[in-house]
C-alpha cells in the first residue's frame, strides 16, 4: 500500500501536475513568475541561509541528475573504491550545507517581524519539504553508505521504468524506509514545484551571457 | 550616423522650491500600491545632503554605474559570470534601512477608540510589518531644508569644505529634483540577467517588463542613481516610466505638470546612438561636452535626413525644432547632466542654480555696492560644489553656466527697471541679445504650450491589440497573498 502510493501514485500525480500546471502559469500569470527575494527587507540571516542552501544543493541535485540520465557512465566513473569515496564525502558536505542552509532560511522565517507579511503558507510547505529531503538525504548519505553507487542500480531503473509508463515496483520495495520517504519527498517537491515560488528554478538566467548589454525595443521593428 | 528621437525632461533648479509636489503627484498615480510605498519615482533632494537613499552618490558602496577598462567600459558592480555566482545573494543591493520603513498611522482609532481618559491618537505603524513604530526612524526627505545637516550634508560626498555648512554667513541650499534619467547607457539594462529592462527605440523610455523580471535585484544597485526599487510584495524591480502613457496620448508627465514653481521643461531631442559609447569613454572632465555632442542639431538636412530614415516621424522633426530641452541644453548650453561620470549618459538635465543669491557675508555682501547681483567671483555656491554635481569636476563649465545666468539677471533686471542696460555684460557670457531675450522668457514667463512641446504618437493606430500585453509595471494582476 505504502509502496503503491510513494512509487505510483505520487511519482505520477507529479508528473501531471508539473507538465500541465507549468505552461498554465507561465501563459496565464507570469506576474508571479519570480524568486520572491526578500534580501530587501531582512539580509543578515538570508545570508548565511540561501548561500550555503544553494551552494549545496545545486551540485547534490545535478549529481542525482546526471546520475538518471547517464547511469551506465557513472557506473564507470564510480567503479574504484577510491573515486567513489571522494564522491561520497563531497556530497555528505555539500548536503551538510543544504541542511545548514535550509534550517537557517526556516528559522528565518519564523523570527523575522518584516517578512511576516510576505510569507505565504507555499513559502512554509517549501521550506519544510526542503528541509525534510536535505536531512534524510544527510541521514541516507551517513548511515547507508555508497549511495552513488546503489542508488544506480535501484532508484535509476526505476525511475527510467517509470518515465516509461511501466513502473517497476520490484528495485524499489525492498529499500529501507528513510530512502522510501526521501523518495516522496522528492515527488512532493516536484509536485508543488509549479504552485510555489520554486518556478524560479525553471528560468535559467543564461541569455544575458551572449547579448550585447543594452536591448532595445521597437514598436515598429 | 545613426539618428535617434527621446523624450527628455529639463530642471531649471533656481526655481524649485522643495515643495515635494511633483513627489506626491507621482506617487498618486503609480507607487500608491502594497510594495510600492517606499518607492519615490521621483523624488526631491535638499542639496547638499545624503538624498534618497541614503548616500546613493556613494558608488564605492553600492557600485553602481559604469567604469572605464582601458578602452571599454564595464560595469562597476559585477562581470557576467560573478554575477550568475551572486544570483542567490546580491552583495551590493540597497536594503529598506537604506530608504525608509515606509508607515502609515492608524486614524481609525480616532474615530474607533473606547471612551478614556485621554484623547484617542494615530499611532504610526509599519507597512511593511504592520506593527506599531514607536519612533520613525526615517523618510524620503529626511534631511529636508538641511535638517540634521551635521550627520546628513556634512557627509555629501560633493561638498569638498564641511566648514561651510556650518556657518550662517556661509552656508548655501539648493534643492534637486530627481527622476529616472531614462539614460543612453543604461546600465539597470546591462546588469539585468533575464533581459527584462529595455529602452523604447521610438522615444527612448526605459521600461522594466514586469512579465520578464524574475527579481534578480542587480538593477537596483547597478543603476548609481537608486532609481530602480525592488518591489518586495510582487518580488520584481520597478521604475520611473517617464508617465508613458500620459506622455503617448500628448500630455506631459505627471511631475512636470504639477509642477508649482513650473521648473521643467519637456521636448525632443535627436542624438547619434552610434557615438554613445564612445562619448562615454571620455574622461570625467570632458563628459559634457561629449554629451553635447551626441545632441544632434535638428534642422540640419543631413540630421533631418538620418532621422526620417530611421522612421522618426514628420511630426517628431516638427516637434524637436521647437523643442525647449534642445535650446536649453545645446543652444543656450545652460543645462547639464547630473553626475556625467556615473558614464550612464543620463538623458535628463539641469539648469544649475545660483541659489543663494549671495555671496558670504562679508565686504562682498554689500548688495546695493555690487548691484544686487553677486559677481561668478563672489557667489555664495561654491562652483566645485556644482562642478561635482553636474559636470564631472569640471569647472570651467559650471562657470560659462552661471556667468550666462548672471548675465542674463543683471541684463534684464536693468531692462525691466528701466536703468541703462549694457549689452557688453551680455557677449562677455556668451550670449546675445536675441537669444537673451528667448532665453529669459523659457526661464520665466514660458507658458505650458512652451515649456512642455510632446510630439503625438498616434499609437491607436498601431497595433493597440499588441501593445496591450506590453505594461511597464504590473497592477492589473494579481501578485501573491490575492491583493
Amino acid at each position: 500500500m505504502l509502496n503503491s502510493l510513494i512509487f505510483i501514485a505520487l511519482p505520477y500525480m507529479a508528473l501531471a501536475l508539473v507538465l500541465l500546471v507549468t505552461p498554465y502559469r507561465f501563459l496565464s500569470n507570469r506576474l508571479t513568475w519570480s524568486a520572491y527575494s526578500t534580501q530587501f527587507l531582512e539580509r543578515k540571516m538570508l545570508f548565511w541561509g540561501i548561500n550555503p542552501w544553494h551552494y549545496g544543493i545545486i551540485p547534490v541535485l545535478a549529481a542525482h541528475i546526471v546520475g538518471f540520465a547517464f547511469p551506465n557512465q557513472v557506473k564507470a566513473f564510480l567503479g574504484n573504491q577510491e573515486t567513489l569515496l571522494i564522491v561520497e564525502s563531497f556530497g555528505l558536505g555539500l548536503g551538510l550545507f543544504a541542511v545548514i542552509g535550509s534550517l537557517v532560511l526556516l528559522l528565518r522565517r519564523a523570527n523575522s517581524g518584516m517578512l511576516k507579511r510576505v510569507t505565504f503558507t507555499g513559502d512554509w510547505l517549501v521550506l519544510y519539504l526542503l528541509l525534510f529531503q536535505a536531512a534524510t538525504g544527510i541521514y541516507i548519505s551517513y548511515f547507508l553508505r555508497w549511495g552513488s553507487a546503489w542508488y544506480l542500480h535501484t532508484a535509476v531503473p526505476y525511475l527510467w521504468s517509470v518515465v516509461s509508463f511501466d513502473p517497476q515496483l520490484a528495485y524499489v520495495t525492498d529499500l529501507p524506509l528513510v530512502v522510501k520517504l526521501h523518495a516522496a519527498g522528492a515527488f512532493l517537491i516536484v509536485a508543488v514545484l509549479p504552485f510555489t515560488k520554486l518556478v524560479h528554478m525553471l528560468y535559467l538566467p543564461v541569455d544575458f551571457l551572449k547579448d550585447p548589454p543594452l536591448l532595445y525595443r521597437w514598436r515598429s521593428k | 550616423m545613426d539618428v535617434r528621437a527621446q523624450i527628455v525632461m529639463v530642471f531649471n533648479l533656481d526655481k524649485c522650491i522643495g515643495c515635494h509636489t511633483c513627489s506626491i503627484s507621482c506617487k498618486n498615480i503609480w507607487t500608491d500600491r502594497k510594495g510600492a510605498e517606499y518607492m519615490w519615482w521621483n523624488n526631491v533632494e535638499t542639496k547638499p545632503g545624503i538624498g534618497y537613499p541614503k548616500n546613493w552618490e556613494n558608488q564605492e558602496r553600492f557600485k553602481g554605474g559604469w567604469v572605464k577598462d582601458g578602452n571599454q567600459l564595464k560595469l562597476r558592480a559585477l562581470g557576467k559570470g560573478p554575477t550568475l555566482a551572486n544570483m542567490f545573494f546580491q552583495p551590493n543591493m540597497p536594503k529598506i534601512d537604506d530608504y525608509y520603513e515606509p508607515f502609515d498611522f492608524d486614524y481609525g482609532n480616532l474615530a474607533g477608540a473606547k471612551e478614556g481618559n485621554d484623547q484617542p491618537v494615530a499611532e504610526a505603524f509599519s507597512q511593511v510589518s504592520g506593527k506599531k513604530i514607536d519612533e520613525i526612524q526615517g523618510g524620503p526627505n529626511w534631511d529636508d531644508d538641511l535638517s540634521g545637516s551635521r550627520i546628513y550634508a556634512a557627509n555629501d560626498p560633493n561638498l569638498k569644505d564641511k566648514k561651510v555648512i556650518e556657518s550662517y554667513s556661509s552656508m548655501f541650499m539648493q534643492y534637486l529634483p530627481r527622476i529616472c534619467n531614462h539614460c543612453l547607457n543604461p546600465a539597470c539594462a546591462a546588469s539585468c540577467p533575464s533581459r527584462a529592462i529595455y529602452k523604447r527605440g521610438e522615444d527612448g523610455v526605459v521600461l522594466v517588463d514586469q512579465e520578464v523580471c524574475k527579481g534578480w535585484r542587480f538593477c537596483t544597485s547597478a543603476c548609481p542613481y537608486k532609481k530602480v526599487y525592488f518591489n518586495w510584495n510582487s518580488g520584481k524591480a520597478e521604475k520611473c516610466i517617464f508617465c508613458y502613457p500620459r506622455v503617448e496620448s500628448g500630455q506631459c508627465n505627471a511631475c512636470a505638470h504639477s509642477c508649482v514653481g513650473r521648473i521643467r521643461y519637456v521636448g525632443v531631442l535627436l542624438y547619434d546612438a552610434e557615438a554613445v559609447e564612445a562619448a562615454a569613454l571620455n574622461e570625467d572632465r570632458d563628459l559634457v561636452d561629449a554629451h553635447r555632442a551626441l545632441i544632434l542639431d535638428p534642422q540640419d538636412p543631413a540630421v533631418q535626413e538620418g532621422a526620417r530614415k530611421n522612421g522618426v516621424p514628420e511630426q517628431w522633426l516638427e516637434s524637436a525644432v521647437k523643442s525647449p530641452v534642445y535650446a536649453l541644453v545645446k543652444e543656450f548650453a545652460v543645462a547639464l547632466p547630473l553626475h556625467p561620470e556615473f558614464r550612464t549618459v543620463p538623458m535628463t538635465y539641469y539648469i544649475p542654480s545660483l541659489s543663494p543669491v549671495l555671496s558670504t557675508w562679508g565686504d562682498t555682501h554689500k548688495l546695493l555696492e555690487h548691484g544686487m547681483i553677486p559677481a561668478l567671483e563672489t557667489l555664495r555656491v561654491p562652483v566645485g560644489y556644482l562642478a561635482s554635481l553636474l559636470s564631472g569636476g569640471n569647472e570651467g563649465i559650471i562657470e560659462e553656466v552661471l556667468k550666462k545666468l548672471i548675465a542674463l539677471r543683471v541684463f534684464m533686471r536693468s531692462e525691466n527697471l528701466k536703468l541703462p542696460a549694457d549689452p557688453a555684460v551680455l557677449a562677455e557670457a556668451g550670449l546675445d541679445l536675441e537669444g537673451t531675450k528667448r532665453l529669459y522668457r523659457l526661464c520665466t514667463t514660458a507658458s505650458y504650450q512652451e515649456r512642455f512641446i510632446i510630439p503625438p504618437q498616434q499609437r491607436e493606430e498601431q497595433d493597440p491589440e499588441l501593445r496591450k500585453q506590453q505594461a511597464g509595471f504590473g497592477i492589473l494582476k494579481k501578485t501573491r497573498g490575492g491583493k
